[in-house]
């Protein structure tokens, strides 16, 4: 396959709308045949506008729907895109070309949202929909009334495009542009969903820490959605300012941001169907009230649409793309079909480390995997972790006991790098990665997995393979676009999954959500996406946790498989003594935040310290 | 400089009282909500309805639209918040602008945007460096401070307000010790409703009349001074509003005639960027100066399970 070339996305190409397409041809066809275009003026200017509408909910949904992020002032950034067209193609005597406009309209919409995003993103919280307000009212109250940004009291002129020396004067070859240009962002679109950084949004949607936990750095992708999505909206706003001619502050305020939000919302977040359905809707209604009904309903429509977006918010938070899935869901329930049963364990594949990731630094022979030493944690008065260390050698099973509270976790923690230890060292594969952050040790090799299970669950068991792999396929923003130099890079990861999936024996579940399985599956699924990218070391935190006895057997093979056949390193928090005596070859037992205890585990389990730890007193013998 | 300083503090009064209310709602229910503005406009349209068109005396008129107000945000939370209360804060806050944009369009609908009077509760005012204080202004600066403390120490003295202090923390856990979880949400969406009418009313007098949308211009203040102030800290938000009243002020002064009409919205954007680059940047002194907001929960746990 090559890239997606214009003929091959006019012809209809699976994903793209064939109305939109449609539109496109009735658009275009006539005038060239020299026939009278379908379509009057005045309606490919409405027809134009409901496109603008579409590509500026494309760009919120990409912030709201995909990565969870509020903008409330979207189309300050519309705005930006349609005086910055003013300003690049109207500079006098040059006239620059269109094309010209359009592209600083993208880059001007994606550096303000940069800006603007930079410290509001770093920042967990609403801060970004509070800062795209005052955007909204800094652009269209202010800034677009600067006489030499807005051009005047007139507003600033957009000139119409050129091929050649004639202009395009028919809103009809304006609506062709717009439509193509919608064609072009929704391909683009839908390349981003099937991407790493499309994932990566998801999982930050989902839960940051998760996220983090893959190896996605959370705010510099929160700060990519952003501007990705106002490069969009400047688009949008150049497609906007050629086709009215004019452009003032007013067409772009705090009022016709939230009027996009109804669209994005009504439509279904994260639904690229129903957003794009919507702005049509949404647009396009009212006027055909006006027709009918007549200047009486004049305002109505605004009544509806605050309405309208309450009542989704509150009954179909999913808009009409999360309804039309669960009328789908129920007719599949209805025609009966559970996922299969459980089916026995194939053995796991010797998957490589993934060209994309370094290879794990050598080490010599008896030096420690892991190393940490001196560790410690306090959280207010609280000393959760107090000198504490351990070392796990290649190829051996550590596991880490304790009583609850004996600080187990946060040493965990600290020794993936999830938190910042007030005092020690940690050293991986000999090398100190102390003051790593965890994506960092992540694409070390060091992989982990969560008390509580860290995995993105309304995806699927394959999704959650594919985002577990983000470090491993290290393509840019422009291969995620355009599927350029990122297709060999999707096929590995895809084989990847399936073998790994395979190997664990999930195959059937390809497709299920990991919110429906069962807990001891999902944790069998998250082990699964930590020995996806073949890490050196996996951390374990109570893997056995909610397991049955028969399943916590058969995570002690597969553990012992991983050791033995694959050759990896393995530490684990477990309090399942049998699971940890079939398995580990060192134990180390914590208590209030110390390592009391270490060594062969059946010994170290029968030292009177450590009944005392865990019965709270002294046992006679 | 007295001149501006006291602009400053007139607008910082405005600014405090709906920063006030939008801190009290995020302290109870983690949600940031968008609709105060034009809860207050709505319920300005109700006073000038009783005293302007019925000629009914102007406390009569602000009782009505305070009453109209709480009973307008019990409403809300009982139709609607209670439908999606388990959906993320994000979405919550997208109901409220629902109810924002619901409210703007049915005063559009309902008086048109040629604007509405209301004459003032009192006559007169005092001469401060050139500038006639009416009572109002005063007001407001008083009325928020005092809405604010009195909120704090609600919220921390009594039973009910730790209730919804706790809510706020762990709903399920609250839900399990008995705490009326429906009964607070219910006050504290009626209570919060109040400070948005009072906020509307104490402005109206120095606007001068009543248009579609107009308190939803000077609510971005209040969202402004609620971030500067931390979110979470009532007296914060009042503080924040003074600082932003009074930056606003000294910038009209020194680039007031610089060509950049609506200055103040500018002045608003880069006080809260330089807001958020300080959170980020300077966490210690940060911390320090306000109280860091209670961390959002994460899936990384830092308590041990019970074992079976």
């Amino acid at each position: 396959m090559t890239a997606v070339s214009l003929p091959a996305v006019l012809a209809g190409r699976p994903g793209v709308p064939r109305v939109v397409v449609a539109l496109l041809l009735a658009a275009v066809l006539p005038p060239l045949a020299g026939a009278t275009p379908l379509l009057s003026e005045p309606h490919a200017l409405l027809l134009t506008g409901a496109c603008v509408t579409a590509m500026a909910a494309l760009s919120l949904n990409l912030l709201l729907g995909y990565a969870g992020q509020v903008s409330l002032g979207q189309y300050a950034f519309v705005g930006v895109g349609a005086f910055t067209t003013g300003i690049v193609t109207g500079v006098a005597d040059l006239r620059l070309p269109w094309l010209l406009g359009l592209l600083a309209s993208a880059v001007v919409g994606a550096g303000l949202a940069f800006l603007v995003g930079l410290p509001a993103l770093r920042l967990r919280g609403l801060y970004l929909a509070v800062v795209t307000i005052a955007v909204a009212y800094a652009a269209s109250e202010s800034l677009f009334r600067i006489d030499a940004i807005g051009g005047g009291s007139a507003g600033k002129v957009v000139p119409r495009p050129y091929v050649g020396d004639t202009a395009l004067a028919s809103n009809a070859s304006i609506l062709a542009i717009g439509l193509v240009l919608l064609v072009l962002l929704w391909r683009a679109d839908v390349n981003l969903t099937r991407s790493r950084l499309g994932r990566a949004l998801r999982v930050i949607k989902a839960d940051e820490s998760v996220a983090a936990s893959f190896g996605v750095d959370v705010a510099r992708y929160k700060l990519l959605a952003f501007s990705l999505s106002g490069a969009i909206a400047g688009i949008a706003g150049c497609l906007n300012g050629t086709a009215y001619g004019t452009v003032t502050g007013a067409g772009y305020g705090y009022a016709q941001s939230l009027a996009l939000l109804v669209v994005v919302v009504v439509g279904g977040l994260g639904s690229r169907g129903g957003v794009v359905a919507a702005a049509f809707v949404v647009t396009l209604y009212p006027e055909v009230l006006l027709s009918i009904v007549g200047d009486g309903i004049r305002g109505v429509d605004l009544v509806i649409n605050g309405v309208v977006l309450m009542a989704v918010v509150a009954f179909q938070p999913r808009g009409y793309a999360g309804a039309m899935a669960d009328a789908r869901e129920r007719r599949r329930a209805r025609q009966g079909g559970e996922p299969p049963l459980p089916p026995t364990r194939p053995s796991l594949p010797d998957l490589g480390r993934p060209s994309g990731m370094p290879t794990p630094r050598r080490i010599h022979r008896g030096e420690p995997v892991l190393h940490g030493s001196g560790i410690s944690v306090a959280f207010g008065g609280l000393q959760a972790v107090d000198g504490a260390g351990l070392r796990v050698d290649r190829g051996t099973i550590a596991a880490l006991m304790g009583p609850n509270g004996a600080g187990k976790t946060t040493l965990f923690n600290a020794l993936t790098g999830a938190l910042t230890p007030d005092a020690g060292t940690v050293h991986f594969l000999g090398e100190d990665v102390s003051s790593l952050a965890a994506h960092r040790r992540a694409a070390r090799g060091m992989g982990r997995t969560f008390q509580l299970i860290g995995l993105a669950k309304a995806e699927t068991v394959y999704e959650n393979l594919l985002i577990a792999q983000h470090l491993a396929a290290p393509y840019g923003v422009a291969a995620a676009l355009t599927t350029l130099g990122s297709r060999a890079w999707e096929r590995d990861l895809r084989d990847r999954a399936d073998a790994t999936m395979d190997g664990l024996g999930f195959g059937r579940y390809r497709d299920t959500p990991v919110g429906r399985l069962s807990h001891g599956q999902q944790r069998i699924v998250e082990i699964g996406c930590a020995l996806v990218t073949s890490p050196e070391l996996l951390m374990l935190d109570e893997p056995s946790a909610g397991m049955s006895p028969a399943a916590a057997e058969d995570l002690a093979s597969t553990l012992i498989d991983i050791r033995d056949t694959l050759g990896r390193t393995i530490l684990l928090i477990e309090h399942n003594i049998p699971l940890v005596l079939a398995t580990a070859d060192e134990l180390y037992v914590m208590d209030a935040g110390r390592v009391i205890a270490d060594g062969e585990p059946l010994e170290v389990v029968g030292r009177p310290e450590v009944v005392r730890a865990y019965l709270g007193q002294e046992v006679s013998a | 400089m007295g001149q501006v300083l006291l602009l400053g503090l007139i607008q910082a009064g405005i600014y405090a009282l709906f920063a006030v209310g939008i801190v009290f709602v995020y302290r109870a229910t983690r949600v940031l909500t968008f609709a105060g503005g034009e809860i207050g406009t709505a319920s300005l349209y109700v006073a000038a309805l009783v005293s302007t068109r019925a000629g009914l005396p102007w406390g009569v008129g602000a009782l009505a639209a305070v009453t109209s107000a709480v009973l307008l945000g019990a409403a809300f939370e009982f139709l609607l918040v209670r439908r999606a209360v388990d959906a993320d804060p994000v979405v919550l806050s997208i109901l409220t602008v629902g109810l924002a944009l619901t409210l703007l369009s049915v005063e559009t609908l309902a008086f048109g945007s040629s604007p509405q009077g209301l004459a003032p509760p009192f006559r007169g005012g005092v001469e401060l460096a050139g500038i006639v204080l009416s009572p109002t202004m005063i007001a407001s600066l008083v009325v928020a401070a005092a809405l604010g403390l009195g909120l704090q120490s609600a919220l921390r003295r009594t039973d009910f307000g730790l209730g919804i202090l706790a809510a706020a923390e762990d709903p399920a856990a609250v839900r399990l010790v008995g705490v009326p979880l429906a009964r607070i949400r219910l006050v504290v969406w009626s209570a919060s409703a109040g400070p948005a009418a009072v906020a509307a009313l104490l402005v109206e007098p120095t606007v001068g009349f009543v248009t579609p949308g107009y308190a939803s211009t000077l609510y971005l203040g209040g969202l402004v001074a609620a971030v500067l102030g931390g979110l979470t800290s009532l007296s914060g938000a009042v503080i924040g509003a003074v600082v932003l009243g009074l930056t606003e002020s000294v910038a009209q002064r020194l680039f007031g005639d610089a060509g950049i009409p609506n200055l103040n919205y500018v002045v608003d954007l880069m006080l809260l960027l330089l807001a958020l680059v300080g959170r980020n940047a300077l966490p210690g002194l940060v911390a320090w100066i306000y109280p860091p907001p209670p961390a959002a929960p994460t899936s990384t746990p830092v308590a041990e399970e019970i074992p079976a």
